[in-house]
């Protein structure tokens, strides 16, 4: 039961000479709720298209339950909810619903899936093309429950989604996980990530950046500060003939020397230094009597944290 | 095979549901049969045999139609909504969302038929032995194979309006050279010679022949089959092309 349910190695997917995707590889175990996580354009999108099938890795191996993503079990046993997929026409929900449950060999029962759509009995009988876009998703999740199946993919399930319809869609995913179902979806906010998912993998121009616990991630990623304010006047240096420019200097190359600071920034008359570790830092800056005042200690959001290490993936690039 | 036939069932339902293909299928070629066969008479030696001849004519141009627009644009819509890449990672297999849409169309062609010949026998009278009622039947439902597969090839059209403008365009084009609209031989010699080879053409033609007592002709029937080999293999051609890209 350890073995992983999906498995990419080493896979690549190129469009004409654009790498959308470079080199992943990556195990999902069973039972676990995978967020993937990055920035539009990341390549999240391709990666769950080529665990689907959808699309063809250019290079390396893709398999899920131990075969291909295109294989006829690997089709009974998983449901998936795609971006920008409407409802057929010309069909009541009702018929929609008959008509998917005939693809599957144990689907789940009729009424099952009625009320997994949470819409009122009235709207069964209703076209699903009158129906608003959220009650269009909300079908969209129950279809792909239909099948009663093991693994589930959601690309970007909540968009367009109201706070109330998205509170209630993680509410069920919550559920599904309680069940012991494998669901891996896609998101471009943390917080969802955050709350939903027992692994979150960061994507970034087609690469995994990161790969762990919401936990981890963001002690990977949060910023946490010290800033402080540089008094020369209140300064008692023995030797009275250094000018005030010179002792800023002085203390300039003293903060400089501190262990364990990961950045350096001067704003106004504020110094502020960027550390994993801010107890450590504070214990130093006393104990060496650097001159400082005012000291303040900050720990960034978490979508900060998390807008801060695109931005200096984007800079490391 | 159970499969097949839920879904042609599902798509029989749509078809029924959709009004433009209500209006088009049956309205339209009955509208434009009454029009000139009785308001716009041509004075023919032989109005009878006109009347049926004109008859087939309608019901040809009724059935490509829809074959080539209906079965083309709605493949085009259900991509475009993405729900052609929902069906490909259920269990459904390709051949039966394909083979359910052939089946269901077909069998709603039938009913086009059984409605407009009926209108021909209530507008004109029109009277056949029973075997050139269903011989001409089962030529237009065999013979609508080839614009199926045409419908497949505009069916991979990423947009709806390129789709559906170059549909009409080779429809009414198809139909005004086939002779469906008028016969052939009032028409200039070099737009004959292309009617000549337009699968529209011998369309028509076998339902003409069949009701004028006659038997199909092998250049028609072979005629034809190449166009469907021909439309299948471009379908399938461009299907692949686009998978890889």
């Amino acid at each position: 039961m350890s073995s992983p349910v999906i498995k990419l190695e080493q896979v690549s997917k190129r469009y004409g000479n654009k790498e959308v995707v470079n080199n992943i590889s990556l195990e999902i175990k069973r039972g676990s709720v995978v967020a993937i996580l990055g920035p539009n354009g990341a390549g999240k999108t391709t990666t769950i298209k080529m665990m689907l099938g959808l699309s063809t890795a250019t290079s390396g191996l893709v398999t899920v339950m131990g075969q291909k993503p295109n294989h006829k079990q690997v089709r009974q046993k998983t449901g998936v909810m795609l971006q920008d997929v409407s409802v057929m026409d010309g069909l009541t929900v009702r018929e929609i619903i008959r008509m998917v449950r005939s693809y599957y060999h144990a689907p789940l029962h009729a009424d099952h899936i009625e009320e997994l759509t949470g819409l009122p009995p009235a709207d069964l009988n209703k076209r699903a093309e009158k129906l608003s876009g959220g009650q269009k998703r909300s079908l969209n999740f129950a279809l792909a429950m239909a099948g009663n199946p093991d693994i589930l993919f959601f690309d970007e399930p909540t968009v367009g989604l109201d706070s109330e319809t998205r509170r209630h869609f993680w509410e069920r995913v919550r559920q599904l996980a309680q069940e012991g179902k494998t669901v891996i979806f896609t998101t471009h906010y943390l917080h969802e990530a955050d709350q939903a998912a027992d692994r979150i993998i960061l994507f970034n121009r087609g690469t995994i950046v990161a790969d762990g616990t919401p936990g981890n991630i963001k002690a990977g990623i949060t910023i946490r500060t010290i800033s402080f304010s540089i008094t020369h006047s209140m300064f008692a240096n023995d030797d009275v003939s250094i000018t005030g420019m010179a002792a800023e200097a002085d203390v300039r190359a003293q903060i400089e020397d501190l262990p364990d600071v990961d950045g350096v920034k001067y704003h106004k008359d504020r110094c502020i230094l960027h550390t994993k570790n801010t107890d450590v830092l504070l214990r130093h800056l006393i104990e060496r009597r650097i001159p400082v005042s005012d000291i303040r200690i900050e720990t960034g959001q978490l979508d900060d944290a998390y807008a801060n290490l695109m931005d200096t993936l984007k800079e490391e690039i | 095979m159970l499969m097949l036939l839920a879904q042609s069932r599902v798509e029989m339902l749509r078809m029924s549901r959709n009004v433009y293909f209500i209006f088009w299928s049956s309205m339209m070629p009955v509208a434009f049969y009454f029009l000139y066969t009785r308001i716009f008479t041509t004075g023919t030696t032989d109005s009878e045999q006109w009347n049926a001849h004109y008859l087939m004519s309608m019901t040809c141009f009724s059935i490509m139609g829809s074959s080539i627009m209906t079965l083309g644009i709605r493949l085009v819509q259900e991509r475009a909504q993405g729900w052609v890449a929902y069906l490909q990672v259920t269990p459904l297999p390709n051949s039966i969302y394909f083979g359910g849409k052939m089946v269901g169309q077909t069998i709603m062609h039938l009913f086009s038929i059984i409605v407009i010949f009926t209108a021909g026998f209530l507008i004109n009278g029109v009277s056949l032995p029973p075997a050139q009622w269903i011989g001409s039947a089962l030529w237009i439902l065999a013979g609508s194979l080839p614009f199926l597969a045409l419908g497949t090839c505009i069916g991979t059209f990423r947009r709806v309006d390129t789709a559906s403008g170059l549909s009409n365009a080779l429809y009414l084009s198809l139909a005004l050279l086939g002779g469906m609209w008028m016969p052939l031989d009032i028409m200039p010699s070099w737009l004959r010679q292309i009617g000549n080879w337009l699968p529209s053409h011998s369309f028509g033609n076998g339902a003409w022949v069949i009701i004028a007592g006659g038997v199909p002709a092998l250049r028609d029937i072979l005629l034809l089959a190449a166009y469907l080999v021909g439309f299948m293999l471009l379908s399938t051609y461009i299907r692949n092309k686009q998978r890889e890209a």
